[in-house]
C-alpha cells in the first residue's frame, strides 16, 4: 500500500502548538502538507497569549524539511488564519478545527463570561475560520475540514456544560456543512478525541493518560483529510488506540394512531415500549428520521373511549390457554341442559351416561371450555389491552359455536383467542372474541365466537357492523316445534359447568339486579334448543352437528316451558327460535344450526412433538463455564500476575457464588467466597449468555442486568475471557460431563434424584417448618461441595435459621464431593463411614457436626414434594431450587400459643408461688392473640389485654422457643420479644420453660 | 494528659452545619471554620506552627488541600482519624503539643462531608475495625438490618432497659431537650422543636430508638486556636478558656468479654475517662455547670450521665424527670442541642462541642448561655474506639 501523501496540499490547524494540534500539524508537516500552524498561544482558559507555541511547532516542522507558516491571530479572527495561508501559498484545501479552551465549572458557579467565552472560541472561532476557507473551497470544488467535538458534549460531563454545548455544537454545524459540501467535493467530518486534557490527567492514573497520546488521534485526522478518503458527515471517537465511529441509534417506538388525542397517561403506558432499544433503527438523515411519521401520516385510528379502545384492543390475541375435560364434564353438562329428565330416554341416555355404547358428547358443550377459559383469565385481570369495562357492563349477545368434528369423550385443549369485532352500536357497543380450541395434536377442534354487548360503552363514530338480520324464520309456520319444560332447579344444575354468576342461584342477588328470581343461564337455553333440533333433523345423532348461531333476546325463568320452533331452510341448516310458552315471549331469535352432510373424521395423529423439541443439551452450565475457565487459567500460567486481582461471581437464580482469584499464586476458580476486589452480580442466565458470546457485558451492565461493585475499573481485566478458545472450552466441558462428575448437577441428576441444591432446598424448607431449630441447634454450617464445586451456608444460629448458596466461614465446615453429599442426603452413604474414609473432610467446630443430626428427622415424603414443587415452578431444569424454595411461601402453621397458655394456666394454678413471685400483671400478645396474666395473687389468666405493668409483644414461634427454654433477656435482646411498660418485671417471668 | 503547660483556647469557629447533598465542600467548610476561629483569636494565621486535621471520610491529605487556603507556611500538618471521636482526637494532639512545649500556637481542624443515610463501611475488602464490636453484638443480639451504629447502641439500650425497667419515653425526652436547646443555636442543624409524643412516633429503627433519637448524617466543620501562656501574654489576650484536664480512653477487656453492649458501646471507656479527668482537675461533676456529650443517639446520652457520675448507674431517668439535664437544673447538656439536632459531622464534632463550650465559658452563648458557668465538661465518643473527656475553665 502506498503512504497517503499531502504534496501541494495546504493545511490550516488552529491551535497546533500543543497538544492534538501539534500532533496533527507534524503528521500532515511530514507528509508532504504545507502548514499554517496557528496558535494564540494562551493559556488553557484563554488567558494570555504569546507567539512562542506556534513558532517551536514551525521550527520543528521546518527541522524535519517540512513547509509551515505560523500564524498567531485568535480563531476569532478566523479570517486572518485563512489570509495566511493564502498569502504565503495561494491555497487551502485542509481546515482542522482544534482550537479549543477550558472554562471547567458546575452549572450552579457558571457565569455568563465563562458561557460566552467558550462559544466563542469553539463555535463561532470554527464558524469564523471555517466560513473564510469555504468560499475558496467552493471555488477549488474541493476540502477536507474538520471540527473537535468531545465525550463532554456527546455523553455530557460534570462541571462541563459549556464546553459540552459547544462541542455538540459543532457536531450539527458539521453535519449541515457535510450535506451541504458534499457536492463540491468538500468533506466535513467530526472527531471526538480521548486524549489526556486537564480534566482527565486529574481524574486517571498516569497509566491511562500515557495511553491517550495525541499521536493515537492524528492518524484518523490524517486520513479523514486525505483525497482519497470520501467518508463526510461523519462522528468518530478515537484516542487510546480506539477507533470508532458513531451514529444515531433510535428505538422503533411507539407509533400512535392519529385522529385521536395522545394523552400522557398513554405515553406512560407505553414507556416501555418507547424506550425498547431491542428493536431499533439508525436513522441517517432527516428523511429518514421523518421516515416513520410520514407512513403514520395515512393511518387513522379506530376510535374509541375510555372503555375500549378499539386501536389497541381490536386484533389483540390473548395468550393460549390450556385445559382438559373428561366424561363427567360432558355429561354434567348435558344434565344441566337437560338431557335425561327421562332417565328411560335411550336418545338421551347416551349425553348421560358414559358407558352408553352410544356415549356421546352434546355438541354446544363446545362453548363450555372456550367461555370458561375467557371467564378465568377475566377474573385474574388478563384482559385484552385496549378493554376497560367491568364485567357488570357486559350482556352475552350472541353465541357461534362449530365443531370441526364431533367432541371426543375426553379431550387436552389449548385455546386461542382474539380479539375479532368491535362495533360501536350507539349506547353500547359490541365486543366479538373469537376463541379457537385445539386439540392435543394441535388439530382445531371447537371455533367459537362471543358476542358481549358493552353497556354505555359505544359512540365514538365507529363503524355499526353488520346490521341485517340472519336467520329470520321464514312466514310459515314451523316444520317442526318441540316443547319442553325446564326444571325448576335447572339453573343450579347448570352452574355447575362452569358459569357460577349468583345471579343464576341467588335470589337476593337476582332481585338486585331487577329480577323477581334467578335467571336460567343464556347458554343453558342454547343447549336446550341444540338438543331440540338435533332430536328433530340430526337422526338425533350430534355427530352430524356442525354450527350454532343465537342471538339471546330475553330470560328464562327456571320452571318455565321451552317451546323450541325449527324450519328447515336447506339439506343442513335449520332455522329456529325459542321461546316461553307462559310468557310468549321470544327468547333465542335469528338461530339456526347447521349440519355435516358426513360425519366429520379426526386427522390422523401427528408424531409426537416432545421427540422433535428434545432439549438442545449443548450449553454449559455455570458451573461447566467456571471449569472452562479454571482451565484456560492453568494453562495461561502468567494471567494472575498481568491481572493481579480477584473477582466474585454472584449469581442468581439459581443462587450460587464464584470466585476467580488472579491475584495469588498462580491464580484459581473456587465455589463460594464473599468478598473480592471487584464483585460481580448477574443472573446464571445472564453469566451463561455472556460467557456463551450471546450478551455483552457492557449491554447487561447499563440495562443494570450486571451489577459491578468494588474495584470496578477491575472488571476490565475479564477481558481475558474472550480469549478462551471455544473449541477448548467444549473439550473442557464434554470431559467433565464424561467423568460422570455431572458439572450440570442439575439437568445431569438422574431424573428422581435430587440433586444437591434441591437437597439444600429441603433442608431450608425443614428449618422454616420448625422453627425452633436455629434455637436449639446454634451453629453454622458451611457445605463446600466439590465436583461440582459449589458453597452453602446452613445458618442454625441466627434468627429463625436459613439456608444460602455461597458462603465462606462457619463455626463448622464439611467438604465432601457432590455426590457424596446427596449419597448422604439421601441415606445411602453414611456420613461416619465418609469420614473415617476421608472422603468427608469436618473443620472448626467438629463438635457442631453432631447437630447435623437433625437431617435424619426430614420427612422423606416431605422432602420428595418439596423437589416436585421446585421442579414444576422451575420448567425442565430442577436448578432454580434455591431461589423457588426461597420464594415458596412456607405453610401456614396452627398458632401454639393458645396451648402454651393454657399449660401456663395449669402451671400457676399448680404452683401459686410463681405468680406471687411476680407480684405484676402483664400483657401477652401473642400475633393476633393477647392474654392478661395476673400475677399478683395466685395468678390468673384472661383473654385480651389490660391494665399491666409490662406488655410482651411476639410472635408464636417466639412463645415456642420460650416454653422449649430460650431465655427471654436473649430474646428480647434479639428484638424478637417487645417489652413495653417496666421491663424488669420480665425478669421475674421464669416459667416458660418446657410448657410445649 | 499528665503534666505540662497550661493550654489556653484563645479562638474557636464553626460553620452552620448542613445536610447532606446541600453543604460546601469539605475545603471550603475547613477554611470557613478555620477563618472563624482565627479572627476569633485575632491572630494571623501565619501565627500558626502546627496543625491537626480531623477527618474520617476522604482520601489522604485532605488536612493539607484545606489548610493550604490559609496559606502555604510549610508547618507540619498532621491528619487525624478516630472515627466519631476524631475532633477531639485532633484537638488532643493539639494541646499535647502545646502543653509539652512543642508549639506556642496550634490549629486543630475539624470537618467532615458525609453521604447521605446511615453511616457504612467504606473498604469492604479488609478487615473490619469494628469486627470485635460486631461479633459481641451478633453474639448478643444477633445483627439485623438496622444501621450498625443504631443496632450496637440501640442494643445497649435494650441492655439498659432490662436492668433498669427505664421507660421508652425517657429516651425520647433526652432528643426533645436536643431540639429544645438546638432551637436557640443558629449553627445547628435542626431547629424546629420536637414533642416526646412526635419523637415515639417517628419511624422506629431500632427498638428502643426511633428516627427522631438517632443523629443525622451532617456536613460541617469546626476549629480551634490552641496556645501556650506566653502566646496568650504576647497577643494581650487575658483571662481565656483553658484546658484544666484531657484524657483519652481506649477499650479495655470489658468492651468485649462481658457480653454486656453497654460496655461494648463504650461505658467503661468513658468512666474511667471522666474518673482521670476529674482526679487531675481536681474538680468532680458537682463543679461543672455546661457539659456537651456524646449524644449520637439518645440511649448513650442516658449511659453518659452516669458514666460521667452526674448521677449514680440506674439513676439517670431520675435526673431526665428531675430536669438536671437543662437550664434550671444541676448542669445544662448539650446547650448546643447535641449530636442529635446539631448533627454529628464526624471530623468536626468534637471541635463543635469545643466552640460550644469555649463560648459558654465566655459568657457569648446568647439565648442559649447557661448561667455562671465556669467550668465544662465535654465527651466526645468513637466505637473502634476511643473516647475523649476534657474540662474547660475560665477564671
Amino acid at each position: 500500500m502506498s503512504d497517503l501523501r499531502f504534496d501541494g496540499r495546504v493545511a490550516i490547524v488552529t491551535g497546533a502548538g500543543n497538544g492534538l494540534g501539534r500532533s496533527h500539524a507534524l503528521l500532515l508537516a511530514k507528509r508532504g502538507c504545507k502548514v499554517v500552524v496557528n496558535d494564540l498561544g494562551g493559556s488553557a482558559t484563554g488567558g494570555g497569549r504569546s507567539s512562542a507555541a506556534a513558532d517551536k511547532v514551525v521550527a520543528e516542522i521546518k527541522a524535519a524539511g517540512g513547509e509551515a507558516v505560523a500564524n498567531y491571530d485568535s480563531v476569532e479572527d478566523g479570517a486572518k488564519i485563512v489570509q495566511t495561508a493564502l498569502d504565503t501559498w495561494k491555497r487551502v484545501d485542509i481546515v482542522i478545527n482544534n482550537a479549543g479552551i477550558l472554562r471547567d465549572t458546575s452549572f450552579k458557579k457558571i457565569t455568563e463570561e465563562d458561557w460566552d467565552l467558550i462559544y466563542r472560541v469553539h463555535v463561532l472561532g470554527g464558524y469564523r475560520v471555517t466560513k473564510a476557507a469555504w468560499d475558496y473551497m467552493q471555488e477549488a470544488n474541493y476540502g477536507r475540514i474538520i471540527f473537535t467535538a468531545s465525550a463532554a458534549g456527546i455523553y455530557g460531563n460534570f462541571g462541563q456544560a459549556n464546553y459540552s454545548m459547544a462541542k455538540l455544537g459543532l457536531v450539527g454545524f458539521a453535519n449541515t456543512l457535510a450535506i451541504e459540501g458534499k457536492k463540491r467535493n468538500i468533506l466535513v467530518n467530526t472527531i471526538a478525541p480521548i486524549a489526556g486534557s486537564r480534566l482527565t490527567e486529574t481524574v486517571l492514573p498516569k497509566n491511562i493518560t500515557d495511553a491517550l497520546k495525541p499521536e493515537y488521534v492524528s492518524p484518523l485526522v490524517a486520513w479523514l483529510c486525505h483525497e482519497s478518503c470520501e467518508e463526510t458527515g461523519g462522528l468518530f471517537e478515537v484516542g487510546g488506540g480506539l477507533f470508532t465511529k458513531l451514529r444515531w441509534e433510535r428505538t422503533e417506538g411507539k407509533l400512535f394512531k392519529l385522529g385521536r388525542d395522545i394523552t400522557p397517561e398513554q405515553v406512560k403506558k407505553s414507556w416501555s415500549v418507547i424506550t425498547d432499544f431491542s428493536k431499533s433503527t439508525h436513522p441517517a438523515n432527516v428523511t429518514e428520521s421523518m421516515g416513520p411519521i410520514l407512513g403514520n401520516l395515512e393511518s387513522k385510528s379506530l376510535g374509541g373511549n375510555e372503555f375500549i379502545d378499539v386501536d389497541t384492543a381490536l386484533g389483540y390475541e390473548l395468550p393460549p390457554q390450556h385445559s382438559s375435560y373428561d366424561e363427567k364434564d360432558l355429561t354434567l353438562y348435558a344434565l344441566g341442559v337437560g338431557a335425561g329428565q327421562n332417565p328411560l330416554d335411550k336418545d338421551e341416555l347416551k349425553y348421560v351416561y358414559e358407558n352408553a355404547s352410544d356415549f356421546a358428547a352434546l355438541p354446544t358443550f363446545g362453548v363450555v371450555p372456550a367461555l370458561q377459559m375467557i371467564f378465568d383469565m377475566y377474573k385474574r385481570g388478563e384482559t385484552a389491552p385496549g378493554l376497560n369495562y367491568g364485567f357488570e357492563r357486559i350482556l352475552h349477545g350472541e353465541q357461534y359455536t362449530e365443531l370441526k368434528r364431533p367432541l371426543p369423550p375426553r379431550a387436552k385443549l389449548t385455546h386461542k383467542a382474539k380479539i375479532k369485532d368491535i362495533w360501536d352500536k350507539g349506547k353500547g357497543a359490541v365486543v366479538v372474541t373469537a376463541i379457537t380450541s385445539y386439540d392435543e395434536d394441535g388439530n382445531e377442534l371447537v371455533y367459537n365466537e362471543v358476542s358481549t354487548y358493552v353497556r354505555g360503552a359505544g359512540g365514538w363514530g365507529g363503524d355499526r357492523g353488520p346490521s341485517t338480520d340472519v336467520n329470520v324464520p321464514p312466514d310459515r309456520a314451523p316444520d317442526a316445534t318441540v316443547e319442553e319444560k325446564i326444571s325448576p332447579s335447572q339453573a343450579l344444575l347448570y352452574r355447575l359447568s362452569g358459569d357460577i354468576n349468583p345471579l343464576h342461584v341467588d335470589p337476593g342477588f337476582a332481585q338486585a339486579f331487577g329480577f323477581d328470581k334467578p335467571i336460567l343461564h343464556g347458554l343453558c337455553t342454547f343447549g336446550f334448543a341444540a338438543r331440540h333440533v338435533i332430536k328433530t333433523f340430526s337422526k338425533n345423532d350430534p355427530r352430524y352437528f356442525k354450527s350454532i348461531k343465537v342471538r339471546f333476546s330475553d330470560s328464562v325463568f327456571p320452571g318455565e316451558t321451552l317451546v323450541t320452533e325449527m324450519w328447515k331452510e336447506s339439506g343442513n341448516k335449520i332455522v329456529f327460535r325459542c321461546k316461553v310458552k307462559e310468557r310468549d315471549k321470544v327468547v333465542i331469535s335469528n338461530a339456526a344450526i347447521e349440519l355435516y352432510d358426513e360425519i366429520p373424521k379426526a386427522p390422523a395423529k401427528k408424531a409426537p412433538a416432545a421427540a422433535a423439541a428434545a432439549a438442545p443439551s449443548g450449553e454449559p452450565t455455570s458451573a461447566e463455564a467456571f471449569a472452562v475457565i479454571r482451565d484456560f487459567i492453568e494453562q495461561n500460567g502468567n494471567l494472575a500476575s498481568e491481572v493481579g486481582k480477584t473477582f466474585l461471581f454472584k449469581l442468581t437464580n439459581p443462587d450460587s457464588a464464584w470466585t476467580i482469584d488472579l491475584k495469588n499464586g498462580k491464580g484459581s476458580v473456587t465455589a463460594g467466597g464473599d468478598k473480592a476486589d471487584c464483585v460481580l452480580e448477574l443472573s446464571d442466565a445472564d453469566f451463561r449468555a455472556m460467557v456463551a458470546g450471546k450478551a455483552d457485558p457492557m449491554k447487561l451492565w447499563t440495562e443494570k442486568k450486571l451489577k459491578i461493585s468494588g474495584d470496578v475499573m477491575a472488571s476490565q481485566k475479564l477481558m481475558f475471557l474472550k480469549k478462551i478458545d471455544p473449541k477448548r472450552a467444549m473439550e473442557v466441558v464434554a470431559k467433565l460431563r464424561a467423568s460422570g462428575g455431572g458439572a450440570a448437577p442439575a439437568a445431569a441428576a438422574p431424573s428422581g434424584e435430587p440433586t444437591s441444591a434441591e437437597a439444600f432446598a429441603v433442608i431450608r424448607d425443614f428449618i422454616e417448618q420448625n422453627g425452633n431449630l436455629a434455637s436449639e441447634v446454634g451453629k453454622t454450617f458451611l457445605f463446600k461441595l466439590t465436583n461440582p464445586d459449589s458453597a452453602w451456608t446452613i445458618d442454625l444460629k441466627n434468627g429463625k435459621g436459613s439456608v444460602t448458596a455461597g458462603g465462606d466461614k462457619a463455626d463448622c465446615v464439611l467438604e465432601l464431593s457432590d455426590a457424596d453429599f446427596r449419597a448422604m442426603v439421601a441415606g445411602k452413604a453414611d456420613p461416619m463411614k465418609l469420614w473415617t474414609e476421608k472422603k468427608l473432610k469436618i473443620s472448626g467446630d467438629v463438635m457442631a457436626s453432631q447437630k447435623l443430626m437433625f437431617l435424619k428427622k426430614i420427612d422423606p415424603k416431605r422432602a420428595m414434594e418439596v423437589v416436585a414443587k421446585l421442579r414444576g415452578s422451575g420448567g425442565a431444569s430442577a436448578a432454580p431450587a434455591a431461589s423457588a424454595a426461597a420464594s415458596a411461601p412456607a405453610a401456614p402453621k396452627p398458632a401454639q400459643a393458645p396451648a402454651i397458655v393454657k399449660a401456663l394456666g395449669e402451671r400457676l394454678a399448680k404452683s401459686p408461688a410463681l405468680a406471687s413471685e411476680v407480684g405484676a400483671k402483664v400483657n401477652l400478645v401473642v400475633g393476633s392473640n393477647a392474654w392478661l396474666l395476673d400475677l399478683t395473687g395466685k395468678g390468673a389468666i384472661s383473654e385480651g389485654k389490660g391494665d399491666a405493668q409490662a406488655t410482651l409483644t411476639m410472635e408464636d414461634d417466639d412463645l415456642v422457643a420460650l416454653a422449649k427454654g430460650e431465655s427471654l433477656r436473649t430474646l428480647y435482646m434479639h428484638g424478637r420479644v417487645r417489652v413495653d411498660g417496666d421491663v424488669r418485671v420480665a425478669h421475674k417471668l421464669n416459667f416458660w420453660k418446657g410448657l410445649v | 494528659m499528665g503534666m505540662g503547660r497550661r493550654v489556653n483556647v484563645i479562638g474557636v469557629g464553626m460553620t452552620k452545619f448542613q445536610k447532606p447533598g446541600a453543604s460546601d465542600e469539605y475545603n471550603v467548610m475547613a477554611v470557613k471554620a478555620a477563618r472563624a476561629a482565627l479572627e476569633d483569636a485575632k491572630i494571623e494565621y501565619k501565627d500558626v506552627q502546627s496543625a491537626y486535621c480531623g477527618y474520617v471520610y476522604g482520601d489522604s491529605t485532605c488536612g493539607q488541600r484545606s489548610v493550604y487556603e490559609l496559606g502555604l507556611t510549610g508547618i507540619p500538618i498532621f491528619n487525624v482519624n478516630n472515627n466519631c471521636s476524631t475532633g477531639s482526637t485532633a484537638l488532643m494532639l493539639a494541646a499535647q503539643a502545646i502543653a509539652g512545649g512543642l508549639y506556642e500556637c496550634v490549629l486543630a481542624l475539624g470537618f467532615e462531608k458525609m453521604e447521605k443515610g446511615a453511616l457504612g463501611s467504606k473498604f469492604t475488602d479488609r478487615t473490619n475495625p469494628l469486627e470485635w464490636q460486631a461479633n459481641l453484638m451478633s453474639k448478643v443480639q444477633g445483627f439485623s438490618s438496622a444501621p450498625p451504629a443504631a443496632q450496637m447502641f440501640g442494643g445497649a439500650g435494650r441492655e439498659y432497659r432490662w436492668k433498669y425497667g427505664t421507660k421508652r419515653e425517657t429516651f425520647a425526652k433526652v432528643s426533645a431537650k436536643a431540639r429544645k436547646h438546638a432551637a436557640n443555636n443558629p449553627y445547628a442543624l435542626f431547629n424546629q422543636p420536637l414533642t416526646v409524643e412526635e419523637i415515639l412516633a417517628s419511624d422506629e429503627v431500632f427498638d428502643p430508638l426511633t428516627r427522631f433519637q438517632c443523629c443525622p448524617p451532617t456536613c460541617g466543620a469546626a476549629a480551634a486556636i490552641l496556645c501556650s501562656d506566653d502566646f496568650a501574654k504576647k497577643h494581650g489576650i487575658s483571662k481565656p478558656v483553658w484546658i484544666a484536664a484531657q484524657h483519652m480512653t481506649t477499650d479495655f477487656d470489658s468492651s468485649f468479654k462481658e457480653d454486656s453492649m453497654i460496655k461494648m458501646v463504650g461505658f467503661d471507656m468513658a468512666k474511667d475517662c471522666a474518673k482521670k479527668v476529674y482526679e487531675e482537675a481536681g474538680l468532680g461533676p458537682e463543679d461543672v455547670q455546661v457539659i456537651e456529650l456524646h449524644d449520637c443517639f439518645t440511649t448513650n446520652e442516658v449511659l453518659t450521665y452516669e458514666a460521667l457520675g452526674l448521677c449514680k448507674e440506674g439513676e439517670a431517668e431520675k435526673l431526665i424527670e428531675d430536669g438536671d439535664n437543662t437550664y434550671g437544673g444541676k448542669w445544662v447538656t448539650n446547650p448546643s442541642g447535641g449530636l442529635l439536632s446539631k448533627g454529628h459531622p464526624l471530623g468536626a464534632t468534637g471541635l463543635a462541642q469545643c466552640t460550644e463550650l469555649v463560648w459558654q465559658l465566655r459568657g457569648t452563648a446568647d439565648k442559649r448561655q447557661v448561667p455562671n458557668a465556669k467550668v465544662a465538661l465535654q465527651h466526645n465518643l468513637g466505637l473502634g474506639g476511643a473516647c475523649v473527656v476534657t474540662m474547660y475553665r475560665v477564671d
